[in-house]
């Protein structure tokens, strides 16, 4: 490691001010950063006692996803490696290209969103798709906003509806197979030549159900990260223990969808399938878990944090049932994501209210 | 039930702003701030909804072939009607809204009687006319419409609020962003695509 700190210090001078790299420094700095805590140290008060920053948040996020990632390589092969690589390396241009031309800092957020990204897709889909929805995601979910924390929707659920909407016969057409036994895919490097099936939301619209075991472990299709119910449960706990994830936007999600679907199971059964077998199957946990929680697209409002997590359990369960998409979480995260200022608002206002009557 | 199912419609699955992209001009000046787009958003509820009646009323009244008050077929007259109407009822609108709140007079200013030129409200009243609506299927429609224009404007206040923050590269910024925005947001309203149909 010493070796590599004396790399750093001996180049950085060229990345200077009067360096001949200047315009390549927010590179130097993320490289530094990556590895080591920034050099720059505070002058004078206020001194950070305990730094838990963006970095240390992301990573708090990646730790929680690991379950999901090593649930995906099982279940579809060393092509999960292949996509997490196109996925960070085509986001990470345009993130670095913005970073150059606006001298600014290339930010941690991007590390999750370009580790989610790849889980939120269809194991299959070709590379280039991956690579134009994630860019496409960055570019308009993010960096035309001025980059992390200031963007108003979640970019990588942009990048996936725009990919939802724009290649739909390969977004529904690349769901691999996963693999089984004790070694899964984990040695296999297949694409779409490996056999393809429709996913169990998709098949339970035409009376096939998938039995709940294979849905809480994951033996089913579906996006890479979204199928093991085991692994995203053990990850979301974690990140809701650590306080990254707000448990009251998780427990409104989960609590709103199955109050919702257990009255519309009951009063139409024909159209709406059990509520615990949809608690499963699809992204529904996924999405409850690692992207509504999201702290940047969220309101802060405790207040406003329920409503948006009744209206996204609530429009995920219309959307799965009455409309001709099969997956609702997408969609409903991202009406969540435009409803969150006005909630936000919303929240303000009637606090302020109540101030006023006390007062 | 097809009413109740046409205002569900009108408000999420055909929303005419986020499906049809009418009524963008008001929706990009007025969406600065919560407050004018609720107002300018129920302004439009209540002139959306009560001129698709009276339209209906003049059209199958008197415009179409042998109606009951007039024989001859004038339906090509159906759009400076509807404009007239449309135009006149806003004046009225106006006169109501300058008497009981001038704060919100004062907020709306020039655009309460751009409301008049407001292409979704007459795009109400014509696919009343291709849509072949009954009167209480056009009123649940104008009624739909108006809550899902004001809804998008709403929301849109709100993220153009949040944004307030934000360092937007400067060839965005403004109107650019705006667009940009209403895209994103009509993507997300394709997912209600389908829930519920209206022809």
């Amino acid at each position: 490691m010493r070796l590599l700190l004396g790399i750093l210090d001996r180049v950085r001078p060229i990345f200077e001010d009067g360096g001949k790299l200047r315009p390549m420094k927010p590179v130097f700095d993320a490289t530094e950063n990556f590895f080591y805590a920034p050099s720059a140290r505070t002058q004078n008060a206020p001194h950070i006692r305990d730094p838990l920053d963006l970095k240390r948040f992301m990573s708090m996020v990646i730790i929680g996803l690991a379950p999901c990632v090593v649930a995906a390589f099982y279940f579809f092969g060393l092509r999960m490696l292949a996509m997490i690589v196109v996925s960070y390396a085509a986001g990470g241009a345009v993130e670095m290209l913005f970073a150059v031309v606006r001298k600014e800092e290339i930010n941690e957020g991007f590390l999750v969103t370009g580790l989610i990204f790849p889980l939120i897709l269809p194991p299959g889909l070709p590379l280039w798709i991956v690579a134009v929805g994630v860019a496409f995601g960055v570019l308009v979910g993010k960096e035309i906003f001025g980059g992390t924390g200031r963007n108003p929707f979640n970019p990588a659920l942009v990048g996936r509806c725009f990919l939802v909407l724009g290649y739909p016969g390969v977004m529904s057409a690349t769901y691999i197979v996963p693999g089984s036994g004790p070694l899964g895919r984990l040695t296999e490097y297949v694409g779409v030549e490996a056999m393809t099936r429709a996913t169990p939301l998709a098949e339970a619209k035409q009376g096939v159900v998938a039995p709940i075991a294979d849905l809480f472990w994951g033996n089913v299709t579906g996006s890479a990260g979204e199928t093991a119910a085991i692994a995203i449960i053990v990850g979301g706990v974690f990140l809701v223990l650590t306080r990254v994830a707000n448990w009251r936007t998780v427990a409104g999600i989960i609590g709103s969808f199955t109050v919702l679907g257990l009255v519309l199971h009951y009063a139409r059964p024909d159209d709406f399938a059990p509520v615990g077998w949809h608690l499963l199957a699809g992204g529904l946990l996924f999405g409850a878990f690692f992207m509504a929680t999201d702290p940047v697209t969220s309101p802060i409002t405790n207040g406003g944090k329920w409503a948006y997590a009744v209206i996204i359990g609530a429009a995920t369960l219309l959307i799965r049932n009455l409309t001709g998409y099969v997956e609702g979480m997408m969609f409903a995260i991202l009406l969540g994501n435009i409803a969150a200022p006005v909630l936000d608002d919303v929240a303000v206002r009637l606090r302020l209210r109540r101030l006023q009557h006390e007062g | 039930m097809t009413t109740l199912i046409i205002i569900v419609a009108a408000i999420f699955t055909n929303n005419i702003l986020l499906a049809s992209f009418l009524g963008m001009c008001s929706f990009l000046a007025c969406s600065a701030k919560i407050e004018t787009a609720l107002g300018l958003g129920a302004a439009v509820i209540f002139v959306m909804t009560c001129t698709t009646a009276i339209n209906y009323g003049i059209y199958y009244g008197v415009l179409v072939e042998n109606a009951p008050l007039l024989k001859t077929d004038l339906t090509y007259l159906q759009f400076i009607i509807f404009i007239a109407v449309i135009a006149a009822f806003v004046q009225f609108v106006e006169m109501f809204v300058e008497r009981f709140s001038p704060a919100l007079y004062h907020a709306l200013g020039i655009f309460l009687p751009l409301i008049t030129v407001n292409c979704a409200i007459l795009g109400a009243s014509l696919f009343m006319i291709i849509r072949r609506y009954s009167l209480a299927q056009s009123v649940g429609f104008g009624f739909g419409g108006g809550v899902g224009w004001a809804l998008a404007i709403t929301l849109m206040a709100g993220l153009r609020q949040k944004m307030g923050y934000s360092h937007i590269p400067k060839p965005f910024q403004g109107v650019a962003i705006i667009m940009i925005i209403t895209g994103v947001m009509a993507m997300a309203f394709m997912g209600f695509a389908g829930m519920v149909s209206i022809q």
